[in-house]
């Protein structure tokens, strides 16, 4: 970890905090111009509403009101449901946070494992019939939306396997509990994980095909490696750097993936969380979603290219 | 007449000097070449006669409810899509949804075609403070995933297709303007802008008739895969919930529909013929892309 | 005499190589057969795409698709290379045949560590035992010359210069001790200077570890500084082959006699003009008939364009394969004196009247090859 590294990392995370304050201060202002508010669809009227409005200071300049829900925000203090009397924005949204990672950290095994592999073994056999059936797996994949995918499986897997095994092996699309279990985290999980693979094989095979022409891997040949070595140690570990640098993209598109598939499988994550406030005018939640979404988004990016310093030794910050 | 007997190449790396072909006739050789292209070219062609003739006639009112048993699987003599669970003929409800598509499509790209271009070429001309500001414009907007932005905006916009466009084509013109900076950049650099703005020429011309047209291929690649995205984010819309309203139907919200009676145990076919015309035409839109790309590739030649 | 310490360490034996292009086979290396002894240092030289890399390559496997090797031997320490297995092939890469490559910057993997690499090296191959390799990577890095080795054994290739790198590329060579190092162009892309440090440590590494050396190069004046034998490649075949003394001093095939007019001396008169040999060499995939060179030669003769010339000796063990050869040139065609040296000028012959089919013209004329007058 060195200095110009570890200034990076200062300047990096400044910029994020200014972009959660422009994100948060945006949707802020959005929002609440939205027409309607929680209370109008919860059938409040008259009187009743105005206390309500006064109670949670809806009543008050949307300038004070941001200035208010910063001054908490800071504490970590998101505000208060509006739909949900009395539920903190905050705890609600980290529970629903861990949810929504843990179907994204699925994907993204997913994504990376199914990508990658598929990658490297249609690179190194290159126009072969492994090709070809790879890169248009991989084109499907980030062609088709992942409710499509997600609706196949549950074709296959629900009603065709349940109605040809007589309901033994049948797949059922619901999610028992907060965290679901794995049976119930490979549909989604693949479904999400499909469509950014096909993106990650395709850069892969790319990022291979380019550095089995190197030099370096003359070279390594005529050291009399192995073939396997060569192709790990060697071509792959080079070929990771365009990777890399889409990895913020897909980790995004992991995220867009995640919001659908909650709403598809009823999981109770961030996505769900982020149609339902929507919804039920609920804004407060909406703001929260929306600034944890922008917070770990920079926080990924940020790995990511920290990454890169470790995958390529020639950058430094 | 004379002629030479002494033919003669280089072979380091197999390079044989070929004929030199201008840029446009040999793109477009290349890309009558490519057969997944061309198939793409030909299936977009088709989908976009179904659409016009959708616009006047469908083989059964799409709206109407009741036209046929609910549930009727496809080969149902009349249906040869079936019907969804409200009684309403399939084959009609896709060639509309058709409609749908290929206007969010369309015109979304042509909305971020002419911002994009625009605005990129401002920027990556007078750089400056409008650089700075639009670089905190796309760091404020690419920390949170576009199909967010594009929702709220939708609800803050209403209902309706054409607010459905605007916010796809907010949340999606950055990509564009920050390619056409990037070009824009680097050719403002090159001698021949340096000799118009000699001579004299006016800021608009220097843009638009000398630095736009040198950007044009990565510019009109990337429109064609502008399509496709908006296409598919527009069918994410529906499928939860805040698309066209209904009754006009649309792909996305057909899939949608089809998910509980799927879920339910009925048969899939009112979320697949949605689903496989969806993924067909998102294919299609994409091996376009690619060829042209391909096509237009200067490091490619052959 | 002949007992196992003068046994060749290597004998090639009519080897072929072609590539297998979409336009054609191009004959790459054609029937190239040449001996190395043990400790010896031979040179191949040739210009840009006349075989020389690819019969290199040829040596160990590793001719890039879509070329592969179409015959001939090629025995090391009398076993024939292009028949072992893969997995023998791959041991005596780098045991006991090294090659080093022309660009040190590309060749070395970027994400890896110097030190890693040259370890690697010998951890590929039981010779050398696992304790020791680290500290015999140490050494070598040294013995090239690497100054501050361990603290630099850390550092990655972009934080070397050039010559640094080509060492570390020698070092990564000979770590396990291989009985021939095969260095393709090793000098090309460095300084002069550097040049002649590296050449200057493959000359000491021969003499004191008694590894054979084989070195490609364009450069006449790296093989003078280093070979003591000398094989002239032109088109893919040998034209010439004899010691050092012998190609500089009376080299008597054209093309080597032409090579070394060409190059600049330092007591030339200013104003002469440099002496380059016209014309390109040619299509490998649809070669002249005949002898390779006659569309360049100013001595040629009629036969020369219908019967390809066999290697023959000219002088104690120098052989040539030319249908003249210099002696003749210098004797009937006034070799010594000549001034024009287009293709034809000495000897005043034309080529001869083809078919139709091979008039053909294909991108731009090069300036000086006879036109052929047709009617």
């Amino acid at each position: 970890m060195t200095r110009g590294t570890l200034v990076y990392i200062i300047q990096r995370l400044a910029i994020i905090a200014l972009t959660l304050l422009v994100v948060s201060f945006v949707v802020f202002v959005v929002v609440h111009a939205l027409p309607g508010n929680a209370f109008i669809s919860q059938r409040v009227h008259g009187r009743t509403l105005q206390l309500l409005l006064h109670e949670y200071g809806l009543d008050q300049p949307v300038l004070i009101q941001y200035w208010n829900f910063l001054k908490g925000a800071i504490h970590g203090n998101l505000g208060v449901s509006l739909y949900i009397r009395g539920e903190a924005v905050t705890p609600l949204v980290l529970r629903e946070l861990s949810v929504s990672c843990e179907l994204g950290g699925a994907a993204l095994i997913v994504t990376i494992g199914l990508g990658m592999t598929f990658g490297v073994l249609a690179a190194i056999r290159q126009n072969t019939w492994v090709d070809y059936l790879l890169t248009s797996l991989a084109v499907i994949g980030y062609t088709v939306p992942s409710f499509v995918i997600a609706g196949l499986g549950i074709m296959i897997f629900a009603d065709f396997l349940g109605s040809v095994t007589g309901g033994a092996f049948a797949y059922s699309p619901v999610w028992t509990g907060t965290y679901g279990t794995i049976g119930e985290l490979w549909l989604p999980a693949l479904s999400i994980g499909l469509y950014t693979s096909g993106q990650i094989t395709r850069i892969t095979r790319a990022s291979m095909l380019e550095v089995i022409q190197q030099d370096y891997i003359r070279t390594a040949r005529a050291k009399g490696l192995r073939e396997r070595v060569i192709t790990v140690r060697h071509a792959l570990r080079n070929a990771l750097v365009p990777v890399i640098s889409i990895l913020g993209t897909t980790i995004v598109g992991i995220l867009v993936g995640v919001l659908v598939i909650e709403n598809i499988f009823g999981i109770p994550g961030l996505g769900k969380e982020f149609v339902e406030s929507i919804l039920q005018h609920d804004y407060n939640v909406t703001v929260g979603v929306f600034t944890i979404f922008a917070l770990l988004i920079g926080l990924s990016n940020l790995a990511v290219d920290l990454i890169y310093t470790v995958v390529d030794p020639r950058i430094r910050y | 007449m004379a002629t030479t007997i002494t033919p003669w190449s280089e072979y380091e790396g197999g390079t044989l000097a070929r004929q030199q072909v201008g840029l446009w006739r040999d793109g477009l050789r290349r890309l009558r070449r490519n057969r997944l292209a061309l198939a793409a070219i030909i299936y977009l062609g088709l989908l976009a006669c179904v659409c016009l003739v959708s616009l006047f006639w469908t083989p059964y009112n799409p709206n109407l409810i009741g036209v046929c048993p609910t549930y009727a699987l496809p080969g149902t003599p009349g249906h040869p899509l079936g019907c969804d669970d409200l009684g309403r003929d399939l084959l009609s409800r896709l060639m509309v949804g058709s409609q749908v598509s290929l206007a969010v499509g369309l015109i979304t790209a042509a909305i971020v075609l002419v911002l994009g271009v625009s605005i990129g070429l401002l920027i990556g001309y007078l750089r400056g403070v409008a650089d700075a500001i639009f670089a905190l414009i796309i760091n404020v907007f690419y920390g949170v995933p576009p199909l967010m932005i594009a929702i709220v905006l939708y609800v803050l916009l209403g209902p309706g297709l054409i607010n459905i466009i605007i916010a796809i084509a907010a949340s999606t013109w950055m990509d564009m303007a920050r390619l056409v900076r990037g070009q824009t950049l680097s050719i403002r650099e090159r001698e021949y802008i340096e000799a118009a703005r000699a001579g004299g020429a006016r800021t608009g011309k220097i843009l638009f008739g000398h630095i736009f047209p040198n950007a044009l291929g990565p510019i009109i690649v990337q429109t064609t895969y502008v399509v496709p995205a908006a296409i598919l984010t527009s069918a994410f819309f529906s499928f939860l919930g805040f698309g066209v309203p209904a009754p006009q139907a649309d792909w996305g919200g057909m899939a949608s529909e089809g998910f509980s009676p799927l879920l339910a145990g009925f048969d899939p076919y009112i979320l697949l013929w949605p689903a496989i015309a969806l993924s067909v035409t998102l294919l299609a839109f994409n091996f376009f892309g690619d060829g042209l790309r391909d096509a237009f590739d200067p490091r490619q030649r052959r | 005499m002949t007992g196992s310490m003068n046994q060749p360490v290597l004998e090639v034996k009519g080897l072929s190589t072609s590539f297998f292009t979409d336009d054609g086979e191009v004959k790459a290396v054609r029937d190239v057969s040449f001996d190395l002894a043990a400790g010896e240092t031979l040179g191949i030289v040739g210009e840009s795409g006349c075989g020389k890399s690819v019969t290199a390559l040829s040596i160990l496997g590793l001719v890039p698709r879509p070329g592969r090797v179409v015959g001939g031997e090629i025995l090391f320490k009398g076993r024939d290379l292009l028949s072992i297995d893969r997995e023998e092939l791959r041991q005596i890469r780098g045991r006991d045949i090294a090659m080093i490559f022309q660009d040190p910057l590309s060749s070395l993997n970027p994400v890896h560590r110097i030190g890693a690499q040259v370890e690697e090296a010998m951890r590929a191959h039981d010779k050398i035992a696992s304790a020791d390799v680290r500290p015999r990577g140490l050494d070598l890095l040294r013995q090239v010359h690497v100054p501050d080795a361990s603290r630099r054994v850390r550092n990655y290739p972009h934080q070397f210069s050039g010559g640094m790198r080509q060492r570390v590329m020698i070092a990564m060579g000979l770590s396990n001790r291989p009985e021939i190092l095969i260095a393709d162009e090793p000098t090309t892309a460095l300084d002069v200077t550097v040049q002649a440090q590296i050449l200057q440590l493959l000359r000491d590494l021969n003499r004191d570890l008694g590894t054979s050396i084989i070195l490609i190069t364009h450069n006449l004046g790296v093989v003078a500084g280093l070979c003591s034998r000398v094989v002239v490649m032109y088109a893919g075949e040998i034209v010439e082959q004899g010691t050092t003394e012998q190609i500089f001093d009376a080299p008597q095939h054209p093309y080597t006699w032409a090579l070394l007019r060409s190059l600049p001396r330092v007591d030339a008169d200013r104003h002469e003009r440099l002496r380059s040999i016209e014309g390109l060499p040619p299509d490998l995939i649809a070669p002249p008939t005949g002898c390779k060179f006659n569309p360049r030669c100013p001595f040629r003769l009629e036969r020369c364009f219908s019967e390809a010339p066999e290697l023959k000796p000219v002088g104690d063990g120098q052989v040539a394969a030319c249908w003249v050869t210099m002696k003749r040139a210098y004797a009937e065609m006034g070799a010594a004196s000549l001034l024009d040296t287009r293709a034809g000028a000495a000897s005043g012959v034309r080529p001869p009247l083809l078919p139709l089919p091979l008039a053909i013209t294909r991108g731009p004329q090069p300036a000086g090859p006879e036109p052929l007058e047709r009617e």
